[in-house]
Order: structure tokens, then sequence, then C-alpha cells
């Protein structure tokens, strides 16, 4: 059964062991911060936290870390919370077949029943806001589904984007939004900035658990998120047109915040503890102006902690970096066999791959860095043998240790481009990219010595399952 | 509480209460009038006092001054 909001996820949650309820009056800060920076260390099963006793607060429910680990991201898909990274990876890429899913329209959403109009929005009314790193310039909002249309085509549902950007909270009723260059809200800022006008946005905030893996996977620019959500769920996603912007807003949220970016201003915003795990800031960001906030009775707050990975945010974009960039590989080049791309939103990327003849390898590498995502990020590819399981790092060191020789394996590409917040880069936004070929040379390519490499026996899968039954039954 | 103390990011002397806690009288939000810093006064002495706030994090004019734009303000396509 796919979830149509945050609550019933929180549920599932708490059914599985998986929600952490902290029933003992905790600080705004450092508290909530610092148990959601904690939470993930606790392992492949971290659960969500979920925070009601909050110093100063009569209101505040805020869900922390809900994406936050292995067992949480499967339950999110739907999955068993036993499912592994790589099946879950697998699965994302068997239901990714299935998109486009029209959404389905609904009426009468239950953040419709409270709003505020005008002078009167406050948003810390609203939201039990807090802060999350300690050089952090202000209270962020950093996992909201922020929706926006392409003014110069305003009807193409396909071109309409539902991202999570960094959001500062800059006064009662102003935000400063970050719309990175490489992402299509910025693309929808500039065509509205060229025409000297406002872009209306929408910020869901509390959505359903999906809305946030979507909203944080590397679509193409004409591919729509809920068509996507659809594919992901099984069900179409249930969306509504938002009262102020008429944008489309996911059904099930906690809260919708109405505004537009205002045309041609910035301010001062930052710095913030980003997902590179660097602070990024002070520059002058883009202004939200709040005309209406809606939100439900009791409205829960969905958080993110972000700080030095892994953190929840690894886990929220880290499949969903994977496919997308599997998907575009493959369809070229059939032999690919997988693609980790979970550090750091694919600065990293490594792919496992059968050849075709001497050199294929690297060639697959080069094509990694021209994938839409990975021209923005890839600042390293590592290329493995098709045997090689590239989300088992030490299988994956084996190879770095064993089938790469510098001489010829190390391929440099100087100043190619990466997304501005990549902290290696000596100018923001050009670094020098490296293909790592950690494959066995083949064909014409006779580099090495390699004679024959030990293979696991034929009767290790059974037997590998047999022990596990064994194991069980201790 | 009163919103006497000055920024602990930039030291500017201006600074507004932007909230207060529902529960009267346990924490303000405070706001830097120049570099928009903002913070709840029950936060660590790190975040909240001039004196201990961290090097690495502070900001002057000059740096609120010369923060680069983005993104980009593009240029009109009908400069009117």
């Amino acid at each position: 059964m796919p979830y149509d909001d945050l609550r019933s996820f929180l549920e599932t949650l708490d059914k599985e062991g998986q929600l952490l309820r902290v029933t003992d009056e905790v600080m705004p800060e450092p508290d909530i911060a610092a148990a959601a920076n904690a939470a993930p260390r606790l392992g492949d099963a971290a659960p969500a936290l979920y925070f009601d006793n909050v110093k100063g607060f009569t209101d505040a429910r805020i869900a922390m870390n809900v994406h936050g680990s292995w067992a949480n991201h499967a339950l999110a898909l739907g999955l068993p919370k036993e499912t592994g990274t790589k099946e879950q990876v697998a699965e994302f890429i068997r239901r990714w077949a299935d998109f486009p899913v029209r959404p389905e329209w609904r009426d009468n959403p239950p953040w419709g029943r409270n709003t505020m109009d005008g002078d009167e929005v406050d948003i810390f009314r609203v939201l039990p806001l807090i802060r999350l790193n300690d050089g952090d310039g202000g209270f962020y909002i950093d996992k909201a589904a922020v929706v926006s249309r392409d003014p110069g085509d305003p009807q193409n549902f396909g071109s309409q984007n539902v991202g999570i950007y960094r959001v500062e909270v800059k006064g009662k009723r102003r935000l400063a939004l970050q719309p990175v260059p490489m992402h299509d809200i910025a693309q929808h800022l500039r065509k509205a900035e060229e025409r000297g006008e406002d872009l209306p946005v929408a910020l869901a905030l509390g959505n359903d658990p999906v809305i946030s893996i979507v909203a944080s996977t590397p679509m193409k620019y004409d591919e729509n998120e809920y068509e996507m959500a659809g594919a992901l769920r099984g069900a179409p996603a249930p969306i509504t047109r938002a009262p102020l912007t008429g944008l489309p807003v996911p059904w099930g949220s906690e809260v919708v915040v109405e505004g537009v970016i205002e045309g041609r201003r910035r301010e001062i915003e930052g710095p913030f503890g980003e997902f590179t795990g660097h602070y990024s800031g002070g520059r002058k960001m883009t202004v939200i102006r709040i005309d209406r906030i809606s939100y439900r009775t009791e409205p829960v707050f969905e958080h993110l902690y972000l700080g030095m990975p892994w953190t929840e945010i690894d886990y929220l974009m880290g499949p969903n970096t994977c496919v997308p960039i599997y998907q575009q590989l493959k369809q070229d080049f059939p032999e690919v066999q997988a693609v980790n791309a979970m550090f750091t939103h694919g600065l990293v990327v490594i792919v496992s791959t059968k050849k075709r003849y001497g050199g294929f390898a690297k060639a697959v590498g080069m094509r990694v860095l021209t994938t839409p995502h990975g021209l923005g990020y890839a600042a390293t590819v590592i290329v493995v043998d098709e045997d090689v399981d590239p989300f088992n790092l030490p299988q994956v060191m084996w190879a770095l240790s064993t089938k790469m020789n510098p001489a010829g394996d190390l391929i440099r590409i100087p100043n190619m481009p990466v997304m501005e917040l990549a902290p290696q880069a000596d100018a923001p936004g050009i670094v020098d990219k490296l293909i790592i070929d950690a494959t066995t040379p083949t064909g014409s390519d006779r580099r090495g010595n390699f004679s024959n490499q030990v293979k696991d026996l034929p009767e290790t899968g059974e037997w590998l399952t047999r022990l596990h039954q064994l194991a069980a039954r201790r | 509480m009163a919103a006497s103390s000055i920024c602990p990011r930039c030291a500017h002397e201006t600074v507004e209460t932007v909230f207060t806690s529902p529960v009267p009288g346990v924490w303000d939000v405070l706001q830097c009038r120049q570099c928009l810093y903002m913070w709840r006064t029950t936060e660590p002495a790190r975040r909240t006092r001039r004196d201990l706030y961290p090097e690495k994090f502070r900001m002057t004019p000059e740096d609120i001054e010369a923060a680069i734009e983005v993104p980009l303000v593009p240029p009109l396509l009908d400069p009117r």
C-alpha cells in the first residue's frame, strides 16, 4: 500500500520499530540537530526520530531522519526493511520502467483547513524552526518539495518542477532559496527574471516519503516528478492545486507555503552546512515573499539534518542518483551491469561493466562524465569488471589494488564543469575530472600480468544460502 | 527578553526580535539587521556570544558587499 502522506508513513515506521519517540524535554538547539546527527550512526537500521516535548514550544512536532537508514529507505519504497542496498537500487530501476504514471487530482487537501494570508503570515507560528549546524546563518527548511513552472511554457506539465532546495528563513514572511544553476528551478527563474517578472513558487513540507525521493532525483528537464512518484509508488500520486498560485502540490502535505521568488532581487544568505560536508555561503541569493501558508491542524514539521556524511541526505539521494546514470549508460552500453553513485550525490561514481574490446571501460567512464547529472557531478569515475559489485566497497578496493596501473589507467580531463558547491575546485564550478580504469585489460590491451583470476567456486552460491539458513536456526 | 545584544557574527548593534517562545519568557529569536544572522537566545554560547563566536564564521560589512550573486541576475530581454 503506497503512503498518501507523512503521517501514515510515520505509523508504519512506528509499527516496524523504526520510529524512536524522544519524550523527554529537549532544547530546540543543540539537541534536535545533534540527535539527528547521531541517529544514522546507529547503523543500517537506524530509526527516524520524533520530538514533541521541545522547550519553549507548546505545540511542536518534529520528525527527523525519516529516510535516514537503509531500513527506512526500503520501507519508503514499500519493501521489507531488511532489503539490501543493491536490491533497493535494482527495484528502483524496475519501477522506473513504469514512468510516467499520471497523477490523481484530488480535492479538499487536509492542509486546506488552516490558512494565513498576506500580512498575517508568520512562518514561526506554524513551524517549530531549529538551527542545524553551528555556522548556519539561521534556521533552514531543507526537505520541502519546491514546486515551480516554466514561465515560458506554463501549461506544460512535464516541465513543471518539484525539487528540494536549501531555504533559509529570513523573517515572518521572507525566505531565501538557492537555485543551483544546473537545476530546473534556476531555468524557470532565469526566464522569469529576463522578463522582469517574479516566479511563483509553492513549498510543500511534510510529504509522503516517495515525494521526497523523487524531488531529490536528478531527472531530465521535461520529466515530471509526480509521474515518477506514481511509477515508484505503483499507484498515481495524489496531487491538488495550491489555492493561491495554482501550482500542483502533493495532496497529503502537512504545510503548503505559497509566494514568489522576487524577480531580480538578491540578498545575503548563509552560510549553510551542505551535503558536501562543507559550509557554503554567504552569497547573495534569491528572496521569497510568502503570501499564504496553508496547514493541517497540528502539523508535523519534517526536517533533515545534514553534515559530515553519512547523514539522512545520503540515504535520501543515494539510490535515486544511481538509477538515472545507470539508465543513461545502459542505452548506449548494454554491457554496464550496475552503477553506484551514492557518494555525495555522485561526485564519485563506480560502474561495473563487461568489456567489448580493449579500452572499452575507459569509454564507459567518459560517457559517465557526459550524462546530464555527471556533467555537474562525477568528479571521479571508477570502472570495475562485471564480476565486481560496485556496492561492495571491499571488492572495489580489491579491483583498485590489483587491476589499476597508474601508468595507463588514470585519465585526467582538465577544466570540466562541476556544481559550484564542490569544495575541491580551485575556481568554483570548474574542476579536473578523473577516470580510474580498474578493470582487467582485454583484447588488444595486453598490459599487466593477470594470468588467471580466482573465481568463486560454482557451489559457493548454494553454500551461502545454506549458511544463512543454518545461522538463522541458531 | 530584551533584544539588547550585539550580533555575534558581525557585531552590528541593531538586533531585532523576530519571534518569542510560545511558553512566555523561555527564549526569543533575534536577527541582525546588517548580516541577517538569526539565532535563539537559548542556543549554546558559541552561537550567541560575540566573544565566543568562532572566527571562521564571522562576517564583516565588506564580506557582505563582496558576496557574489547566485545565480547572477540575467539581462532583461526587452529593456525598457
